[in-house]
C-alpha cells in the first residue's frame, strides 16, 4: 500500500505582512510524480523551502515520511535541486567530483568520513549522468546545463526516496531538457523515487506527472492533469483560453504532438 | 654571517617554527573565510580585542594576561557578527564593521573612564614574530592542533556550507553551528596569534594565501593545501629575506605573500590565454 | 534605522513599531514562535538600553570639581616637569600632569578634556619642541593669549640622538648605521642629564615667579634647595659609577639615555632609535646579541611601561639578567600612588646601573 511520503496540512506563510501562502494542504504518496505549477510569486519556492525545513511555516504542519518536520532527521531520503545557488560564487574552487560527493553527507553520521563505497557511488553517478569526463573541472567553469547535471547528480547520488526539484530546466536547452526529464522519469518508474517538480513547463507535467498541483498562494487545483484539463471549474477559474494554453502547451520543437504518450 | 649561523639562535628557530604553524592554520581558516566574504574578520576582531582588553583592565587584570582575558569578549563578538549576518540581513563585511567599531568605541570610552591604561597596551597586545618566547611557542603549537583537528573533523560540513548554505541545510547539516565553529576558531586565532606575531601579519595571512590559492585552484582540497603551502613559504622566505636585507620580518613576510599572489594571478592569465577559456 | 538614543520619543517609536510587527504576525503563532519573538524583542530593547546607558554614563562622568583657589594653576606635560614644579611651587601651586599615569608619551594623543585643562591654566610647561610635537596642537586648541608657556629646555644642552648607539668606544659614523631618526635628529630626553635638570628647574622657577611675583623668593628658595639635592644625586652617580667592571650598557628599549651615558662617561647601545615604534630586524637582534657576547655583558636593561620583548629575547640568547632603567617620562599608577619622584626614580636607576655595570 503506497505510503504517504509528504503530508502538508494548512500551511501558511507571511512575509512582510503579506500572505505568501495560505492554507496549503496536500499529500504525496510514494511513487508519485507531482508537478507544482503556478505564476511567479505564487509561493512555490517558499512551499518547497518549508517542506525542506529551510523556513518555518507560520501556520500548519508538515510531515515527512510519517515524522513531523521539526523532528525529521533522515535527510538522506530527500534529494534537493534548488532553483539557484544561494551564494553562487562563480569562482568556487570545488571540482565536480567534490560537489557530487557532497550529496552523500546527509546519509552519514558525524564526523562524516569518506569511505571507498562513497567513491564507488560517486563514480557510478558520474558515469550515469554523463559528467565523468568533466569530473576534475571546477563547477564555476561549467555551462548552465553542465552545472545542472552536476547538482542533479549531487541530489541523487545518495539514492533518495524523494526528489524535490525547483525549476530545474529554466536554463537548459531543449535537448538537455529532454534528457533531464527522461532521467527523472526513469528514476520514478524504475526506482520508485517520488518526484516533486516545481516548474513553469506545463508540457512536461502533462507528459510525465501523475499528479498536478496548481498553487497561487493557495491550492487552486489538486488532481491529475487530465482531470484539470476536463474540469469545468478550472475553465471557469482560468478562462477557456488560458486552460487551453496550459493543457495543450506545445513544446516548440515538437509540433503536433501533445497529451500523454 | 651565513644562514647556518643564523639558525642557531633560539629566537630564529622559534620564529620559523611558530611562524610555520601559525601560517598554516591561518591559511586554512582563511580559505573558508574568504569564500564566505568574511575576509576582514581578522582585522575586525583585533579591534574588538582592544575593547575586550579595556574591559579586562577595568577589572584589574594583570597587563600580561589581558590578551587571554580578552578571549571571551572576542569569542562573543565573533558570534555576534554571525548573528548580525543572519538576522539583520547584512553581508559579512558590514557586520564585521559594525562589531569592530563597537569594540573600539567601547575600548576608548572604557579607557577614558578607567583613567588611562597603566601600561602601553599595544606592546602587550601585539607581538612580533622575532620575539616569541618558549611559552608562546607552546601556545602556537596548541592553537595549531586545535584548529587543524577541528577543520579536519568538520571538513565535509565546512565544505558543504561554504559551497551553498541552503543545500547544506537540506542535507541536515546544522549550518548555524558549523558557522559558529568557524568564527570561534577565527576569534581564538586572532587573539592568541596576534599576541605572537602582531595583527598585520595575522590579517594578511588570513587573506592573501587563500586568495593566491584561489587563483590557481584545481579543487577545494588542493586549494587549502596550496594556501597552506604559500603561507609557510612566505614565512620562511620572509624571515630569511628580512635578515639578508635587514628589514623588519613581518613586513617582508607580507610582501612575499603579495608577490606570490601576483605570480599566481599572472600564471592564471597566461594559462587562460593559452587555453582560450573564459576567465 | 539610525537611533538617536537620547531622544526618548524616538525610542518609544521604535518599540511601538516592533509591537506592530509582532501583532501582524500574531495570527495563530505557535507558542515557540511567540516565545522566540518575545525573546528577540527583549534582546533588542536591552541592547538599545545598554548602549544608551553607556553613552549617558560616560557623558556624565564628571571631572573632580576643583574649588576655586588663588593658587597658580600649572599644567605640565611629562612627569619630570610635574615633579620639578611640585618641588619648586609646593603648596602655592596646583600642578597637573597631562599624561595620565602609565601612558607612553610617544604615543600620547590629547583629548578635548586636556585642551580645556590647558585653557584654564595660568602656566603651561613643556619639555622641548622635539619631545612633545603634540604640544603645539594643544596650545592652538586652547587659544589663550595670556597663558604663559614655558619651554623648560631654554639654555639646556641638547645632544644629537643616536651618537652612543654604536660599538663601544667608537664615535659612530651616522651614515653607516640604520637609524630611524626624527627629522631633527636631536635627543629630546634632556631631563636625564642632571645639569640639564637644574637648568629646567631654573626655567620653571623663573616662569612661576613671573606669573606670581609676590612669591618670587619662595619659588627661588625652593629651586635652590632642590638644585642642591640634584647636585648631591649627581655626585652619587659620579662616585657610584667610577669603578665599574664595564662601561657599556645595552638597553632593549628606545634611545633615551644618551645624556646619562654622556655625563658619566658610559657607552650606551639601544635596540631602537628615538621612536619606540620601530620593529626589530633580525639583523639588528643578532648584532645586539653579538655585542652582548663580545663584551661579556651579564645584564641587559629594559624600559618602563612597555612590554620588554626585545630585552627578553636578548636575555634568553645570552643568559643575561634583565634590569629596569627607568626613563622617567611617565610613571605607572602604582608608582604615582607610592609617591615616586624624579630623585627616587633616578636613585633606583643608579642602583640598577651599578648592578648592571658591575660597579664596586
Amino acid at each position: 500500500m503506497p505510503v504517504d511520503v509528504l503530508q502538508v496540512t494548512g500551511v501558511g506563510f507571511r512575509y512582510n505582512a503579506a500572505d505568501v501562502l495560505s492554507d496549503i494542504s496536500f499529500h504525496v504518496r510514494s511513487g508519485d510524480y507531482l508537478g507544482i505549477v503556478g505564476p511567479n510569486g505564487s509561493g512555490k519556492s517558499t512551499l518547497i523551502k518549508a517542506v525542506l525545513g529551510l523556513v518555518q511555516p507560520m501556520r500548519g504542519s508538515i510531515t515527512l515520511f510519517g515524522t513531523p518536520s521539526p523532528q525529521f532527521t533522515s535527510w538522506r531520503k530527500i534529494g534537493y535541486l534548488p532553483q539557484r545557488l544561494k551564494f553562487a560564487d562563480p569562482h568556487f574552487p570545488g571540482t565536480v567530483e567534490e560537489i557530487v560527493r557532497l550529496g552523500l553527507l546527509a546519509g552519514k553520521k558525524f564526523p562524516r568520513t569518506r569511505t571507498r563505497r562513497d567513491d564507488e557511488a560517486v563514480e557510478k553517478i558520474l558515469l550515469l549522468m554523463g559528467i565523468a569526463p568533466i569530473r576534475k573541472r571546477l563547477i564555476g567553469e561549467l555551462s548552465g546545463g553542465q552545472q545542472q547535471r552536476v547538482l542533479l547528480a549531487r541530489a541523487v547520488v545518495g539514492g533518495p526516496d524523494l526528489l524535490i526539484l525547483d525549476e530545474p530546466t529554466t536554463a537548459l536547452d531543449p535537448e538537455t531538457r529532454d534528457n533531464f526529464y527522461a532521467f527523472l522519469h526513469e528514476l520514478n518508474r524504475t526506482h520508485n523515487t517520488t518526484v516533486i517538480l516545481v516548474t513553469h513547463d506545463t508540457w512536461s507535467i502533462g507528459k510525465y506527472a501523475t499528479r498536478f498541483l496548481y498553487v497561487d498562494k493557495r491550492v487552486v487545483f489538486d488532481g491529475t492533469f487530465d482531470d484539470f484539463c476536463q474540469s469545468g471549474e478550472m475553465t471557469a477559474f482560468f478562462g477557456l483560453y488560458a486552460q487551453h494554453q496550459i493543457c495543450h502547451r506545445h513544446d516548440p520543437e515538437r509540433r503536433g504532438s501533445n497529451g500523454p504518450r | 654571517m651565513d644562514l647556518g649561523e643564523l639558525i642557531r639562535y633560539g629566537f630564529m628557530q622559534r620564529a620559523l617554527i611558530a611562524g610555520t604553524l601559525i601560517a598554516t592554520l591561518c591559511a586554512i581558516l582563511g580559505v573558508f573565510l574568504v569564500l564566505r566574504r568574511f575576509s576582514l574578520i581578522g582585522d575586525g576582531l583585533a579591534h574588538v580585542a582592544f575593547g575586550g582588553v579595556a574591559v579586562a583592565l577595568l577589572l584589574r587584570v594583570e597587563p600580561a594576561y589581558t590578551a587571554v582575558a580578552a578571549i571571551p569578549v572576542v569569542l562573543l563578538s565573533s558570534l555576534g557578527i554571525l548573528k548580525l549576518t543572519e538576522k539583520a540581513r547584512i553581508y559579512g563585511d558590514a557586520a564585521i564593521g559594525i562589531v569592530s567599531s563597537f569594540g573600539i568605541a567601547c575600548g576608548i570610552l572604557l579607557t577614558s573612564v578607567a583613567g588611562g591604561f597603566n601600561v602601553d597596551l599595544f606592546s602587550f597586545l601585539f607581538g612580533n614574530i622575532l620575539s616569541i618566547s618558549r611559552d608562546e611557542l607552546l601556545i602556537a603549537a596548541a592553537l595549531f592542533c586545535i584548529v587543524v583537528v577541528t577543520v579536519v573533523f568538520f571538513y565535509n560540513d565546512l565544505f558543504a556550507i561554504t559551497f551553498d548554505e541552503e543545500l547544506a541545510k537540506s542535507s541536515g547539516i546544522r549550518a548555524g553551528r558549523i558557522n559558529g565553529v568557524l568564527v570561534v576558531l577565527t576569534a581564538l586565532t586572532v587573539v592568541l596569534a596576534m599576541k605572537l606575531v602582531g595583527i598585520m601579519l595575522i590579517s594578511a595571512l588570513l587573506i592573501v594565501p587563500a586568495v593566491t590559492a584561489l587563483q590557481v585552484a584545481r579543487g577545494f582540497r588542493t586549494t587549502i593545501l596550496a594556501a597552506a603551502g604559500c603561507a609557510v613559504f612566505s614565512v620562511v622566505a620572509g624571515i630569511f629575506f628580512s635578515f639578508v636585507m635587514n628589514l623588519p620580518a613581518g613586513g617582508a613576510i607580507v610582501m612575499i605573500n603579495i608577490l606570490l599572489f601576483v605570480v599566481a594571478y599572472a600564471f592564471r592569465k597566461t594559462q587562460m590565454r593559452g587555453r582560450g577559456a573564459l576567465p | 534605522m539610525v537611533l538617536d538614543t537620547h531622544d526618548s520619543t524616538e525610542l518609544a517609536e521604535v518599540f511601538r513599531g516592533y509591537d506592530d510587527f509582532l501583532r501582524n504576525h500574531h495570527i495563530i503563532l505557535p507558542k515557540r514562535k511567540l516565545r522566540k519573538a518575545y525573546r528577540d524583542m527583549v534582546r533588542w530593547r536591552s541592547l538599545v538600553l545598554f548602549a544608551a546607558l553607556i553613552l549617558v554614563w560616560s557623558a556624565c562622568q564628571r571631572q573632580e570639581q576643583v574649588p576655586a583657589t588663588d593658587k597658580l594653576k600649572v599644567v605640565t606635560t611629562l612627569f619630570p616637569l610635574y615633579d620639578f614644579v611640585r618641588s619648586v611651587g609646593r603648596e602655592k601651586v596646583e600642578v597637573s600632569l597631562l599624561l595620565p599615569p602609565g601612558v607612553e608619551p610617544h604615543s600620547f594623543e590629547p583629548k578635548p578634556d586636556d585642551i580645556v585643562r590647558v585653557n584654564k591654566a595660568d602656566v603651561f610647561i613643556y619639555t622641548n619642541k622635539f619631545m612633545e610635537p603634540w604640544a603645539a596642537d594643544i596650545l592652538r586648541g586652547a587659544g589663550r593669549s595670556d597663558l604663559l608657556v614655558v619651554d623648560s629646555s631654554a639654555g639646556a644642552t641638547l645632544l644629537p640622538a643616536g651618537e652612543q648607539s654604536g660599538e663601544a668606544g667608537e664615535r659612530v659614523d651616522e651614515q653607516k648605521e640604520e637609524h630611524h631618526h626624527p627629522a631633527s635628529g636631536m635627543d629630546p630626553h634632556i631631563w636625564l642629564s642632571i645639569p640639564n635638570a637644574q637648568k629646567m628647574v631654573d626655567n620653571i622657577a623663573a616662569g612661576l615667579a613671573s606669573r606670581d611675583p609676590g612669591n618670587r623668593d619662595f619659588y627661588h628658595g625652593n629651586a635652590e634647595a632642590y638644585k642642591s639635592e640634584l647636585k648631591r644625586l649627581d655626585q652619587k652617580f659620579k662616585e657610584g659609577l667610577s669603578a665599574c667592571k664595564t662601561r657599556l650598557f645595552l638597553h632593549g628599549g628606545h634611545y633615551a639615555f644618551g645624556y646619562l651615558a654622556d655625563r658619566y662617561g658610559l657607552s650606551y647601545i639601544s635596540a631602537y632609535a628615538v621612536s619606540a615604534d620601530a620593529e626589530p630586524t633580525p639583523g639588528r637582534l643578532v648584532k645586539l646579541i653579538k655585542q652582548m657576547k663580545s663584551h661579556s655583558l651579564r645584564f641587559v636593561f629594559t624600559e618602563e611601561l612597555i612590554s620588554s620583548r626585545t630585552a627578553k629575547i636578548i636575555a634568553e640568547e645570552t643568559g643575561a639578567t634583565i634590569l629596569t632603567l627607568h626613563g622617567v617620562h611617565n610613571v605607572s599608577r602604582e608608582d604615582m600612588e607610592r609617591g615616586a619622584t624624579y630623585l627616587t626614580l633616578m636613585g633606583r636607576n643608579l642602583e640598577n646601573l651599578r648592578k648592571g655595570l658591575q660597579c664596586r
